[in-house]
């Protein structure tokens, strides 16, 4: 709802306000809950008690049946139905519930150190209610003693203290009990902040708010403010009223017991501050409402509120300084626009004083102030690109349609000046959208431009048609020319038809039916192509090159024998012979290395025949050395 | 013009005939085989194409570096050279020969494809 997003757009701001409460709506849904039928005395004393916090009256023939409910159902043994039936029977009037001596001993006996909390809690509140004597100090030692019991407060932190303190706010006030009004600062301190908003008991949203309850009904009846700082109020108002629907009785229960805390206690009231309404000014609806209620939405009785200061968001000038408004049939109104505000957004700050218990009382509101616009001064002119033939303007008066259309060709700009000045105050305008639709009658097609105005606020628009004819296809034709103005603050959007304009093309493509792009339609499926095999030249040419090729060897062979080369010196020694092997297999070797092998593998090869045929031709070349070498 | 060149060859035939030993002439001939193989493959690449290129690289550099080491080979056991050569025996030419073409077929077989 827009007075809660109006708030919440607030949580970062300086002062915390409070970002969630109980709107009317949820009130009568937190009704509604607690309304239920009873299935036992426990949803009895939810409903009744709960309904009676929220203020909510029973009618009397109901407060019959409840009262036969409560004797009905009563179990005089056990300390909760006695606790229910008691309380409950406190909330309507004219109820009695018979009490015996056994009743009463089985209450007091309760009220020791080795009961739980809860007990002691439910049995004080029984003996109260039922107008039994209760010894306070006795009360006072079972308490403490029990928190000493449990030095580990860990589960059940705040559930506890709320039963600690509501307890301690039964007793007679000359009780000693400012002490226990201090521990609820200790146990503040296990509060979880989530974000700075919300302030929450790990158990959940049950405890926080029987928490809050019980604290302020402490804190009223000692009559010393609780240990709580306005930010965690807020914070845990936040956090209480969050939820706007409960999972069970004793949730709602305790999220009304804490909405009646919070709404009427002697020490913090939190305070919250909604327009009734969008937050909008104009000049039919000149005055600015705010309803300022409690978290329960009841109006507050004694608040003033004023505006601190109001200054536009645009210009930041401020246009009000503390004005008070003022306050008609429960509602605060506040005349704004006799301060003759320019039509935009306004920064309130707003102050609620009137009460020292208020609790997030400075609140900043965003107010838009709206107008209506109208268009002056519209004149169109079809003007020649050389400049040589002079402009003919034509005047069209708003809202009527120009009377003849304009014709314009490639050689010509169309041109459109115009004025946008807000109706009341005569100020021009620049609103955010003022645009020009040119709408192809026959085709279908729009194109739309944008105006810009210039330094003195004059729109100007200048169409060239030349340079534009490829957004309109190149189609010629009539184009209906629309001025469209719009703006968050002007309450009359404007969609004029201003009037016809006949466009002419010189290439003009035939007339298409504009289709929808087709984006979406599946496009032709790509055929991979791989990369193509070189050309290879015929088999013939090479086999005839490879013959080529081998040719100079028949030729060396053939020159050789004529040189008379032999091998007539050929010892046949092992080193010889094992040179020659080797040499064959390094040969061989490489045609292995061209068809099988790897470089590594005929690396490991060749190291192994080479050093045997280098070992082995050594031998040999000194051998012929020798030979060779006659002294 | 001419007349000179081709008495100029015709001599230098002649002298080349002669005076050069018959080992010479075989690593010669050997030598021409080479530059005529190389030649040809040249020619193929030119006329039918350079597909596949590292094939006719590989063969023509083998060609190449063959005549060059089979040059290196020719001017190392040339009696007339012994000079320059003095710790160099014909034997250990032709060894470094053989090393150094070893080398030349690796590679050239690494790159034939």
């Amino acid at each position: 709802s827009s007075p809660c997003s109006l708030i919440l757009a607030l949580a970062g701001a300086q002062a915390l306000t409070p970002a969630h409460y109980l709107s009317l709506p949820d009130v009568a849904r937190l009704q509604n809950l607690l309304s239920q039928q009873f299935t036992g005395l426990d949803s009895a004393y939810y409903s009744v008690v709960g309904l009676s916090k929220l203020g909510a009256t029973i009618p009397d023939h109901e407060v019959r049946r409840i009262c036969q409910f409560l004797k009905s159902q009563l179990d005089p043994m056990s300390i909760d139905s006695l606790f229910f039936a008691a309380e409950t029977s406190q909330a309507i009037s004219g109820c009695e519930i018979p009490v015996s001596n056994e009743t009463r001993d089985i209450l007091l006996a309760a009220v020791s150190e080795d009961s739980t909390m809860t007990q002691i809690h439910r049995a004080v509140s029984a003996l109260s209610s039922l107008g039994l004597p209760l010894a306070s100090q006795e009360v006072v030692g079972a308490l403490t003693g029990r928190i000493n019991k449990e030095d580990n407060v860990m589960a059940g932190g705040g559930v506890q203290g709320a039963w600690h303190y509501s307890t301690a706010a039964r007793l007679s006030q000359q009780t000693e009990l400012g002490g226990i009004l201090e521990e609820i600062e200790d146990l503040t301190a296990r509060l979880d902040d989530l974000g700075g908003i919300y302030l929450q008991f790990e158990e959940g949203l049950e405890a926080t708010a029987l928490f809050v309850t019980a604290a302020y009904s402490l804190s009223d009846h000692v009559d010393m403010e609780p240990p709580l700082k306005e930010d965690q109020v807020i914070q845990l108002v936040n956090s209480i009223f969050s939820k706007k629907s409960w999972d069970s009785l004793a949730e709602a229960f305790s999220v009304a017991s804490a909405a009646a805390a919070l709404s009427n206690n002697r020490f913090h009231v939190p305070v919250i501050v909604s327009a009734l309404g969008p937050a909008t000014v104009s000049h039919s609806q000149p005055t600015l409402q705010l309803l300022v209620t409690d978290v329960m939405s009841q109006p507050l009785a004694l608040a003033n509120v004023l505006v601190e200061s109001a200054y536009s968001v645009a210009s930041k000038s401020v246009i009000l300084s503390h004005a008070s408004f003022t306050l008609n049939d429960g509602v605060f109104e506040l005349n704004f626009m006799s301060s003759r505000p320019a039509s935009g957004y306004y920064q309130f700050a707003v102050a609620v004083t009137g009460d020292t218990r208020l609790v997030g009382n400075h609140v900043e509101l965003k107010v838009k102030v709206s107008t209506e616009v109208v268009v002056n001064n519209m004149d169109l002119s079809v003007v020649d690109k050389d400049q040589s033939i002079g402009t003919k303007t034509t005047r069209v008066d708003y809202p009527s349609k120009g009377k003849s259309s304009f014709t314009a060709d490639s050689h010509q700009n169309f041109a459109m000046a115009f004025q946008l000045v807000d109706v009341n105050t005569g100020v021009e305008l620049t609103p955010h959208q003022t645009f020009v639709k040119l709408h192809n009658q026959k085709t279908g097609q729009e194109v739309v431009f944008v105006a810009e105005p210039d330094s003195k606020n004059l729109y100007k628009f200048e169409l060239d048609i030349g340079e534009r004819k490829s957004e309109f296809n190149s189609i010629s034709g009539t184009y209906s020319l629309h001025l469209i103005v719009g703006d968050a603050t002007l309450e009359n959007p404007i969609l004029w038809n201003v009037a016809d304009v006949v466009l002419k093309f010189v290439d003009e493509e035939a007339p298409v039916a504009i289709q929808p792009k087709t984006l979406y339609v599946p496009k032709p499926e790509i055929q991979h192509l791989f990369r193509e095999p070189e050309k290879k030249p015929p088999t013939v040419v090479s086999n005839t090159f490879t013959a080529l090729i081998l040719s100079p060897l028949l030729l060396l062979l053939i020159l050789w024998l004529k040189l008379g080369a032999n091998i007539s010196n050929f010892s046949f020694t092992p080193s010889t012979i094992l040179f020659h092997v080797g040499h064959a297999a390094m040969l061989g070797l490489m045609y292995v290395y061209w068809t099988h092998l790897n470089m590594f593998q005929t690396l490991k090869y060749l190291a192994i025949i080479g050093s045997v045929t280098f070992l082995a031709g050594n031998r040999m070349l000194a051998q012929i050395a020798v030979k060779r070498y006659v002294p | 013009m001419s007349n000179s060149v081709i008495s100029v060859i015709s001599r230098f035939l002649e002298e080349y005939t002669t005076t050069t030993p018959n080992k010479l002439k075989v690593v010669d001939s050997y030598l021409f085989y080479i530059l005529l193989t190389g030649a040809l493959q040249f020619l193929y690449c030119l006329l039918v194409g350079t597909f596949p290129f590292n094939s006719f690289l590989s063969g023509f550099i083998s060609c190449v570096g063959a005549f060059i080491l089979g040059v290196c080979l020719r001017i190392q056991i040339n009696p007339q050279n012994k000079g320059d050569f003095l710790s160099i025996s014909p034997e250990r030419a032709f060894a470094d020969f053989l090393f150094a073409h070893t080398v030349l077929h690796l590679v050239v077989m690494n790159f034939i494809g």
